[in-house]
């Protein structure tokens, strides 16, 4: 098998239900997806369908009750350390300096050199946190930290990136910015990336392919690949094709929603 | 340094109010020197006795400063075993509890039979005293370590001794400090108790001298020597504490 072929990351039938006292709540049904090499991702779903679970189960934190997760065509199901990741809250560590918690990943694979640390220093200002560099994550605010974080996960020494909602603290100016940016740095690295998000023209920018996740417990419900020729640029958002994906999306979102509505209204009339 | 003078002049007034009260008192109620003597005969016999106090303060302090280190080490040394072998903790933790409802007091001569009037009973009171604040502070303060943040450890392969050494420790610090300053301040207590049951200087022996000659007043400038050696102890671990957890937010 060349490396080519086989893909970043594999996800087969993966189930998982967490029991609680004596209910066992169903959280993932049977999912299956995958990320190529160099492949750009998205996971939108519902909120509370078991997203941040799916990378819970990824990264090794949760075992799946079935299932396997492959990289790079090994298994790879419960171990820890293969993704470089961000996780829903900043979890940024507050007695670490901005630069030092952007390090922190690589500290944990290895010392980290000099250059790792011109690195950091060059991105951060990349990312509009130019003079932050010595402070402390309370001093930030959710949007600044968003991106601290999101830099961590970008230095990590991990190929695949499993990034969990990186943008949804930031307004929607910075939000574009980011995504603008994340797409130039995408397709000059051509990094494997799972990227969860709620936002659908954010997936539909950025991504090569989409899954929608249904309501707990989250299957597929579809898998559509975005046909937009890279390099993207912004403007593919006003193309009517654009429209057209954006269009059917929401209306599959918003159905989703609709059966989630209807079955909590089922479930409060008992 | 003006907000520094905002949170001390409150305390300073009520000191000053409590002493001027307390020397109101005595003189009008003519109370005798040898029961309660007034805060201007401390102040007169302490600027008396100053020079004899020295020696005393500067042994009593050595033998503190000694016991709490040696106490504290022990504490965390404790902690960090209890927490890495959670078996050993679910066994001996009801023990460590049980052991503070020992009296000090009741402990320390029976110390001195076993181990007579040496230097090594008396650092065994004071690390008695010293080592539980610490501990159970330190496994509390390790036990409450953020999930998030764990979670995140776990998922990027951080190994067991990481997650200590980067996570568990500097999430634990603030709460360790807090169990340090009150062995700081119990330290002093150790050490006077220690001092009492036998010793040939310290403030201790110096109060049992002056108890036998009905001394109240020298026994007052000794009291107050403690405070301002508690004070003094309990000062520098929170300057420690600063520095240490400087990253930490200012609350309010
Ligand atoms: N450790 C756990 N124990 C019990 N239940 C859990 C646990 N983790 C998650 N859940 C439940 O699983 C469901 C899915 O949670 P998850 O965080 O994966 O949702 P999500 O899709 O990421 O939602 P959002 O978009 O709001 O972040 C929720 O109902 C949650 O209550
Ligand atoms: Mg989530």
């Amino acid at each position: 098998m060349n490396k080519e072929n086989t893909p970043a990351l594999e996800i087969v039938s993966v189930s998982k239900s967490f029991k609680e006292k004596r209910r066992t709540l169903p959280v993932l049904s049977d999912i299956s997806l995958t990320v190529g090499q160099g492949e750009f991702v998205s996971i939108i779903g519902p909120s509370g369908s078991g997203k941040s679970t799916l990378l819970h189960v990824i990264g090794g934190l949760t075992r799946p009750d079935a299932g396997t997760v492959r990289m790079n065509g090994a298994e790879v199901t419960g171990q820890q350390g293969h993704i470089s990741y961000m996780p829903q809250q900043p979890a940024l560590f507050p007695w670490r300096t901005i630069e030092d918690n952007v390090l922190l990943a690589q500290e944990v694979h290895g010392p980290v050199s000099r250059e790792a640390r011109e690195e950091a220093r060059h991105w951060l200002a990349k990312v509009g946190l130019a003079g932050f560099e010595k402070a402390h994550p309370h001093t930030l605010s959710g949007g600044m930290q968003q991106r601290a974080a999101f830099l961590r996960a970008l230095l990590s020494p991990q190929e695949l990136m499993c990034l969990d909602e990186p943008f949804s603290a930031l307004d929607a100016l910075t939000r574009s910015d980011m995504q603008r940016w994340l797409l130039d740095i995408w397709e000059e690295n051509r990094r494997s990336v799972l990227f969860i998000t709620h936002n659908i023209e954010e997936a539909l920018l950025l991504s090569s392919r989409i899954y929608v996740f249904s309501s707990r417990p989250a299957t597929v419900l579809h898998a559509i690949d975005v046909p937009f020729p890279r390099p993207r640029r912004e403007e593919v958002t006003e193309a009517p094709e654009f429209l057209q994906l954006k269009r059917q999306l929401s209306e599959w979102m918003r159905e989703e929603q609709r059966k989630m509505q209807a079955a909590h209204q089922g479930g409060s009339r008992q | 340094m003006r907000s520094w003078w905002k949170n001390v002049w409150p305390p300073l007034v009520a000191v000053i109010f409590f002493l001027l009260v307390w020397q109101l008192l005595t003189s009008l109620f003519h109370i005798e020197q040898w029961i309660l003597p007034a805060p201007s005969d401390i102040a007169r016999e302490t600027a008396a006795a100053s020079g004899g106090l020295w020696e005393h303060v500067w042994a009593t302090l050595k033998l503190t400063v000694f016991g709490f280190a040696i106490g504290t080490a022990i504490g965390l040394i404790i902690a960090l075993i209890l927490h890495l072998i959670p078996f050993l903790k679910q066994a001996l933790y009801p023990l460590l509890i049980l052991s503070q409802n020992i009296p000090t007091i009741a402990l320390a001569p029976l110390l001195m039979i076993w181990f007579g009037f040496g230097l090594l009973p008396k650092i065994i009171v004071i690390t008695l005293v010293c080592f539980f604040p610490v501990a159970v502070a330190a496994l509390g303060g390790l036990k409450q370590t953020d999930p998030v943040m764990m979670n995140y450890m776990r998922m990027i392969g951080a190994g067991k001794g990481q997650i200590f050494a980067k996570l568990e420790l500097p999430h634990a610090l603030p709460s360790i400090f807090s169990g340090i300053k009150i062995a700081a301040t119990y330290s002093v207590m150790g050490a006077i108790i220690a001092e009492w049951l036998g010793a040939d200087k310290g403030i201790g022996y110096y109060m049992m001298l002056q108890k036998s000659g009905y001394r109240t007043d020298r026994m007052f400038v000794a009291i107050m020597i403690i405070v301002v050696l508690s004070l003094l102890m309990f000062g520098l671990i929170a300057l420690l504490e600063k520095w240490f957890v400087r990253w930490k937010p200012k609350q309010g």
